[in-house]
């Protein structure tokens, strides 16, 4: 028995360090990569190609090992990218020309009835909702906190009650809707359709992060590298293990004793706080945050980002989600392209879908695995005891 | 000897329809209990309502002397009962080691399991149930990809490491060929003692190899119950199987 443990554990052993190289690897590039291009506006498209690297992990963590299709991923991004931008807008100078000695956004002002005071706590009815926003940490610390609350009852109530597979895209894609119609009829508020422009940039002990500053690129490339990490912790620890036992078989996992819908739960509120977070970083580096990012098509897209990158591996899913927005956007750059493009990512979508549902991922852990039988020569994996 | 279930009066009238009907047991610590019957007896049923799959509408469980009655799958679970399917469910896309730790964690909650690593004791259990079921050679191997009778073996194996004190085995031979029912049999009768066992089963040869106690059900009552030969030659027992044939 003990010599076929040993030959079961090599392909195990290099699969995990071809894991590990991989990681190494992207962190090493995704770090280095102002060195090698001082180029600040493309710096800047490439952290924002960050961001939806995190989506990506964040997709992969639910879709991939908890198995729950989140279609509604852009409510979390989109809350924290508006709980982000509202403090920054606070902070913009916009928010102070306008003939008041307290910050007061500009789009309330336009819109003022005439002798209303010019002050967040009565400018408008829903004003006051922005007052705490003055402080710019806790509209960051709402990016993470808000995301997390409103997935925690969310998931807490779909899941108790069971619901799984299809209900659960369905039930998530609707809120995600829902709630960008509420954020556009709010315009007193949130400044409807326009979202919030002309935002000031993030300031941490008196630095200010220019977004076309390679100080910006470094916080969203060092969150992303945190954030893969984590999550890749995460899924190591039994906990990770136990939730992946509850996508394959529920009642299984019950019946060992375990309460599954707390590791749903679990795990679902972990990917909307990662995605709260890509959210914050977004509006960081792009200055604006709008309904368009609840649209249903982003948030389809991202799944779409996870699928081809392979929504079992957190790093697949990662690169996957960079590749694809890398490529859209050298692609539709030219004219002819710009418009294929969508038919291009339709298709190699479907290709996926029915050829390789591992995604790319699967297909390099593939090649290992081939690679590790082929050093090993003529000893193929023992299938089943004789 | 203690008591490990008692089951007292357990009823379940699905709109008129009582597919268990007034059901009294009591199965000893460390018995080893074969539930016989024709088919819609309401032995799957009997197993649903015991491991809280169903909830009853009247009637009790004991475990132990804890009441369990229709509690949560994964409090009874965490009681002690452990339950293997007809359709062997094991977890299919993960090796087989995988599905042997899953089964090891003595920790229900999710942030113990963020703390919680395999120690030396899990470590030992995994080792010698592997060793129990065979299932050493293919530790690797993903379970969606194992034989039919692996993967049986596996979900058996997994309900020992889970350290289940009772449980229940819903026809654990379906499907399997002979030299697969044999190595059955062998890993049943190397847990009498250990686990309290309830076996829905209808494999007459299977049956003779590892009963001791039998229960009959018919019609989701209680009918006899005895040892083998007593069974056999019961006339009430003869009748109820006159329509499928008798026992054979």
């Amino acid at each position: 028995m003990s010599d076929t443990t040993a030959s079961s554990a090599t392909p195990n052993r290099l699969n995990r360090i071809a894991d590990w190289g991989i990681y190494a690897l992207f962190i090493a590039v995704v770090l280095g990569l102002p060195m090698l291009m001082d180029d600040v506006f493309w710096l800047n498209r490439i952290a924002k190609y960050l961001v939806y690297g995190m989506l990506g992990i964040a997709i992969a963590l639910s879709w991939g090992y908890a198995g729950i299709l989140n279609l509604g991923q852009g409510l979390f991004f989109g809350l924290g990218a508006y709980m982000t931008a509202m403090s920054l807008k606070l902070m913009s100078s916009t928010s102070l020309q306008q003939g008041s000695d307290k910050p007061v956004p500009d789009f309330m002002l336009w819109n003022a009835e005439p002798g209303a005071m010019t002050d967040l706590c009565c400018i408008n009815k829903g004003s006051f909702l922005w007052i705490p926003f003055q402080h710019q940490w806790f509209g960051l610390a709402m990016a993470i906190v808000l995301p997390l609350i409103v997935a925690f009852i969310l998931s807490s109530s779909i899941f108790r009650l069971r619901v799984s597979g299809v209900y659960v895209a369905i039930i998530t894609l609707a809120l995600v809707l829902l709630v960008r119609l509420l954020i556009i009829d709010a315009q007193p508020v949130t400044n409807g359709f326009n979202g919030l422009t002309d935002l000031g940039w993030l300031t941490i002990g008196g630095f200010e992060f220019d977004p076309y500053m390679v100080q910006t690129y470094y916080v969203v490339a060092g969150s992303l590298c945190l954030v893969l990490l984590l999550a890749r912790w995460l899924v190591s620890t039994r906990a990770g293990l136990i939730l992946q036992s509850t996508r394959d078989d529920p009642t299984r996992a019950r019946y060992l004793g375990y309460d599954v819908a707390a590791f749903q739960v679990f795990f679902f509120t972990v990917s909307a706080g990662i995605a709260g977070f890509a959210g914050m970083l977004y509006v960081v580096a792009a200055e604006f945050a709008s309904p368009s990012f609840m649209d249903i098509t982003f948030s389809i897209s991202m799944v779409v980002w996870a699928a081809v990158g392979g929504r079992n591996s957190l790093i697949g899913a990662c690169l996957g989600a960079i590749l694809i927005n890398t490529i859209e956007a050298t692609v539709s750059e030219t004219e002819v392209f710009k418009e294929a493009w969508k038919l291009i990512i339709g298709l190699i979508f479907v290709l996926v879908v029915l050829y390789m549902p591992r995604g790319l991922a699967g297909l390099a852990r593939d090649l290992t695995g081939w690679l590790g039988q082929r050093r090993r020569g003529a000893d193929p994996m023992p299938k089943a005891a004789e | 000897m203690a008591v490990a279930l008692s089951i007292d009066g357990l009823t379940v009238d699905f709109g008129g329809f009582r597919a268990v009907d007034d059901f009294t047991t009591v199965v000893e610590d460390g018995e080893l209990r074969v539930i016989l019957g024709p088919n819609g007896a309401g032995k799957t049923t009997l197993m649903d309502l015991i491991s809280g799959k169903t909830a009853s509408t009247g009637g009790h469980v004991h475990l132990y002397g804890t009441e369990i009655t229709n509690r949560p799958e994964h409090i009874i679970a965490r009681h002690g009962v452990g339950r293997k399917f007809q359709i062997p469910s094991v977890f299919r896309d993960l090796t087989v080691r995988q599905n042997l730790e899953v089964a090891a964690s003595g920790e229900p909650g999710v942030f113990r399991n963020l703390r919680l690593h395999m120690v030396a004791q899990d470590r030992e259990r995994i080792d010698r149930v592997i060793e129990l079921t065979n299932l050493g050679p293919v530790l690797g191997t993903i379970a969606g990809e194992l034989s039919h009778g692996q993967m049986q073996w596996l979900e058996l194996g997994m309900l020992i490491t889970q350290q289940a004190k009772v449980v229940l085995l819903d026809e654990p031979t379906a499907g399997m060929t002979q030299a697969e029912t044999f190595k059955t049999a062998e890993i049943i009768n190397a847990l009498k003692g250990s686990h309290t066992i309830l076996v829905v089963e209808h494999d007459m040869a299977f049956v003779r190899e590892i009963a001791e106690r039998i229960s009959v059900m018919h019609m989701g009552r209680l009918l006899a119950e005895g040892p083998m030969a007593q069974i056999e030659a019961d006339p009430a027992v003869r009748e109820a199987y006159l329509g499928s044939g008798g026992i054979h």
